[in-house]
C-alpha cells in the first residue's frame, strides 16, 4: 500500500470521530449510494420492459431473412433454403411471399392499405369450407371495425387479365385472431395461409424471400454471417436485430436518455464529495505542510485526497449496488408492482438487472467521485507548505 | 565546505491587511558539521529562515545553497527527494500526524522516500530505541507527553540520515527538565551523526552550549561568540 492510501484510510477512518465532517462524508457517501440505487432500479425497469419486447421481437420476427440483393424474386429459391436449413440450431425454414392490397370490412367506407404476407406454418387453422382464417394486427382490426369472426375482404394490388380486361384479385377472409404488437415493430398487418398469399402476390411457386427460425435467437448474426458467405453477393441477408433496426435504436434511446437523466442524482451527489474533500484539505493543511517538509511532492499530495474520493466514492457505489440490485430483484421477484393486464399485456412490472449495466454504473459513479475530488486534491498540491506551517502554531 | 549558504534573503507576506516584510537582503553561512544556535526577538523571522533553508517556503529575492546545491533551481520533485534525503525538519510544537502511531509518525519519511511498510516500520522502531522510546510505538501521538511527543518529531526528522537538521524552537513547548533532556538528545545526535544543526532558541542557556550563536534582528542576522565545549 502506497502512503498516499495509507493516509487516506487513515483520514476516512479518522473522519467518524469529527461530528462535522463525520455528517459530511455520510451524507456524500449516501447521496451517491441513492444515486447508484435509483440508476440501477431505473435501467432494471427500462430492461424488464425491453427484455420483453425484445424477446417478443424475436418470436415474432423470423431470425435470419435471404432476399434477393435485387429484383422481386429469388432466382434460385431452392438453393437459399437449402442453404438456410445447413445452418446449426434452425428450427423451421418458411418463404416469404408478402404483398400489399387493401382490405375492407362490412362497412364500406372502412378500406384501408395493408401489408399482408403468409403466416408460419401451422399457426392458421382453416375452418372446414368456411372463408380462409387470417390474423389481423390490432391497428386493422381498429380502423376496418372488425372483431374476431367477422370477414374481411382484401383486394391485392396486383390484377389479374380476364376476358372482360384486367380484374382485381380478392379473397375475402375470416378474422381468426388479432395481434397486438408495438407500434415500431416490424409485422405485417394481415398475416393469412401459404396459398391465399401466392394466389394474391401472383406467385404461384418460388418466394420473394425465405426466412429461418433459429432455437437462439443470440446467434443470429453468425448465422447470417454463414449464409452470406455461402450465397455470395446476390443475396441480401439480414439478421431479425436488423429488421427491427427502428424498434432497436428506439430501445437503445430511451435506456441512453434515462441513463442521462438519473445519472444527474450522481452528479450531484459528486458536488458533497467536493466540499467534503475540500473540508478535510482544509483541516488538514498543517498535515500537508508536514509532509511536504518530509520530503512529499506536491503530486503525492493530490493523490491523498484523489485516493480519499475514490475510496467515498467505493464505498458510496458499493452501497448503491448493493440497495439498487436487491430492490430490483426483489420488484421483481414478489411482483410488487402490478399493472392492468389488458392494457399492458403484463400482469406487473417487470425488472431485470443485467451486469453489464451494474458494472457501468458503479464505473460512471466512481469515476465521477474520483473527478469530484479532482478539484480539492488541486488545491492541496498548490498549498504553500510554509503557510501551512506557519498559520498552524 | 559551506553547509548553508545563503545569500540576499528577502521575504514579504500577504497578510490580510498589508504585506509584511520579514527580513530583507539577509545573508547567512554556516559550516559543515557545526551546531548552531539562532536567537532573536519573535517575528524576526527565524521560522522563516529555516523554512527558506529548507525549501519549504520560498524566498522573494536571493538564494539558498545547501551543500552546494541551489535548492532554487531544482524541479519540485527534486526539492521534495532533496528534504526526504538530506533535510530533517523539527518543528516548536511537534507536528505530529495525529490519526498515527509514533512508529508510523517515523516511518513517514521512508514510506515517502518509496520503502515498503515493513522495513520502514523496522526502521522507525530501531530509531525509537535510539530516542528511548521503544514501547511507544503503538502508541497514538496525542498519548504521548509533549516531550516524547517532541522525541518522536526528533526520530521522524532523522529517520532518513539527513546532513542537515532544522530545529524551529524544539524546546520552546516544554517544561524546563524535558526541554533539557530533548536538547541533550538533539546535541548527541548531532554529533553522533556528524550532521550540521541550526537551532532557533529563546533559552540563552541551551544557546551557550551549541557551537556557534546567531543573533537575529530587524537589521540582518550576526554572528556571535564561539563557545568551546
Amino acid at each position: 500500500m502506497s502512503f498516499e492510501t495509507m493516509v487516506a484510510l487513515r483520514y476516512l477512518a479518522a473522519s467518524r470521530r469529527r461530528a462535522h465532517v463525520a455528517l459530511i462524508s455520510t451524507i456524500s457517501m449516501l447521496g451517491l449510494a441513492v444515486g447508484v440505487a435509483a440508476l440501477i432500479i431505473s435501467l432494471s425497469l427500462l430492461s424488464g420492459f425491453q427484455d420483453r419486447i425484445r424477446s417478443q421481437m424475436a418470436q415474432r420476427t423470423p431470425h435470419v431473412r435471404v432476399s434477393p440483393a435485387r429484383g422481386p424474386i429469388l432466382a434460385e429459391p431452392d438453393r437459399v433454403r437449402q442453404a438456410l436449413a445447413s445452418l446449426n440450431g434452425v428450427v423451421s425454414v418458411e418463404p416469404a411471399i408478402e404483398g400489399r392490397g387493401w382490405a375492407s370490412g362490412s362497412a364500406i367506407e372502412s378500406t384501408l392499405p395493408i401489408r399482408y404476407r403468409n403466416a408460419p406454418e401451422g399457426e392458421l387453422r382453416a375452418l372446414d369450407g368456411g372463408p380462409p382464417p387470417t390474423r389481423v394486427s390490432a391497428a386493422v382490426a381498429t380502423r376496418t371495425r372488425t372483431a374476431p369472426g367477422d370477414l374481411l375482404r382484401v383486394t391485392s394490388s396486383r390484377t389479374r387479365l380476364s376476358p372482360l380486361g384486367p380484374l382485381p384479385v380478392a379473397i375475402v377472409f375470416r378474422i381468426a385472431d388479432i395481434r397486438r404488437a408495438a407500434a415500431l415493430e416490424k409485422t405485417p398487418d394481415l398475416e393469412i395461409p401459404e396459398d391465399a398469399a401466392r394466389v394474391l402476390a401472383g406467385l404461384p411457386s418460388g418466394a420473394r424471400a425465405y426466412e429461418a427460425r433459429l432455437a437462439d435467437p443470440a446467434r443470429a448474426e453468425m448465422a447470417a454471417r454463414a449464409v452470406s458467405l455461402l450465397l455470395g453477393p446476390s443475396y441480401r441477408v439480414q439478421t431479425w436485430r436488423e429488421l427491427n433496426a427502428p424498434l432497436s435504436f428506439a430501445l437503445r434511446l430511451e435506456k441512453g436518455v434515462i441513463f442521462a437523466t438519473v445519472a444527474l442524482v450522481i452528479v450531484v451527489a459528486a458536488l458533497n464529495i467536493v466540499s467534503n474533500i475540500a473540508l478535510t484539505v482544509v483541516e488538514k493543511k498543517r498535515d500537508l505542510g508536514v509532509l511536504t517538509s518530509l520530503g512529499a511532492t506536491p503530486a503525492s499530495l493530490a493523490r491523498i485526497y484523489l485516493t480519499l474520493g475514490a475510496l467515498i466514492g467505493a464505498l458510496g457505489t458499493a452501497l448503491g449496488v448493493a440497495i439498487g440490485v436487491s430492490a430490483s430483484l426483489l420488484l421483481d421477484r414478489y411482483e410488487v408492482v402490478t399493472l392492468p393486464a389488458d392494457v399492458y399485456l403484463l400482469t406487473h412490472v417487470p425488472f431485470a438487472v443485467h451486469p453489464r449495466e451494474v458494472a457501468l454504473v458503479a464505473a460512471f459513479a466512481l469515476a465521477t467521485a474520483v473527478a469530484a475530488a479532482a478539484l480539492p486534491a488541486r488545491a492541496a498540491a498548490r498549498l504553500a507548505p510554509g503557510e501551512a506551517i506557519r498559520l498552524s502554531r | 565546505m559551506l553547509a548553508v549558504k545563503a545569500e540576499g534573503l528577502s521575504k514579504t507576506y500577504m497578510d490580510e491587511a498589508a504585506p509584511v516584510t520579514v527580513f530583507q537582503n539577509l545573508d547567512f553561512d554556516l559550516e559543515e558539521g557545526v551546531f548552531a544556535a539562532v536567537m532573536g526577538p519573535s517575528g524576526v523571522g527565524k521560522s522563516t529562515l529555516l523554512h527558506l533553508l529548507g525549501g519549504i517556503d520560498r524566498p522573494d529575492a536571493g538564494r539558498v545553497e545547501i551543500f552546494g546545491v541551489s535548492i532554487e533551481e531544482l524541479s519540485p520533485r527534486e526539492r521534495a527527494r532533496f528534504r526526504n534525503e538530506r533535510i530533517g525538519f523539527v518543528f516548536q510544537f511537534h507536528h505530529l500526524l495525529a490519526e498515527f502511531t509514533a512508529e508510523e509518525n517515523v516511518a513517514f519519511p521512508h514510506r515517502i522516500a518509496g520503502i515498503s511498510a515493513r522495513e520502514a516500520r523496522q526502521r522507525a522502531a530501531a530509531l525509537l530505541d535510539r530516542v528511548g522510546l521503544a514501547d511507544r510505538g503503538s502508541h497514538l501521538s496525542r498519548s504521548l507527553s509533549g516531550g516524547e511527543q517532541q522525541r518522536v518529531a526528533i526520530a521522524r526528522a532523522l529517520a532518513r540520515g539527513p546532513s542537515l537538521l532544522l530545529a524551529d524552537e524544539p524546546t520552546g513547548n516544554l517544561d524546563s527538565e524535558s526541554a533539557r533532556g530533548v536538547f541533550d538528545l538533539l546535541a548527541e545526535l548531532h554529533r553522533e551523526r556528524g550532521m550540521t544543526t541550526v537551532l532557533v532558541t529563546h533559552n540563552p542557556e541551551l544557546a551557550k552550549r551549541c557551537d556557534k550563536i546567531f543573533n537575529m534582528s530587524r537589521e540582518g542576522i550576526l554572528p556571535a561568540t564561539r563557545f568551546s565545549g
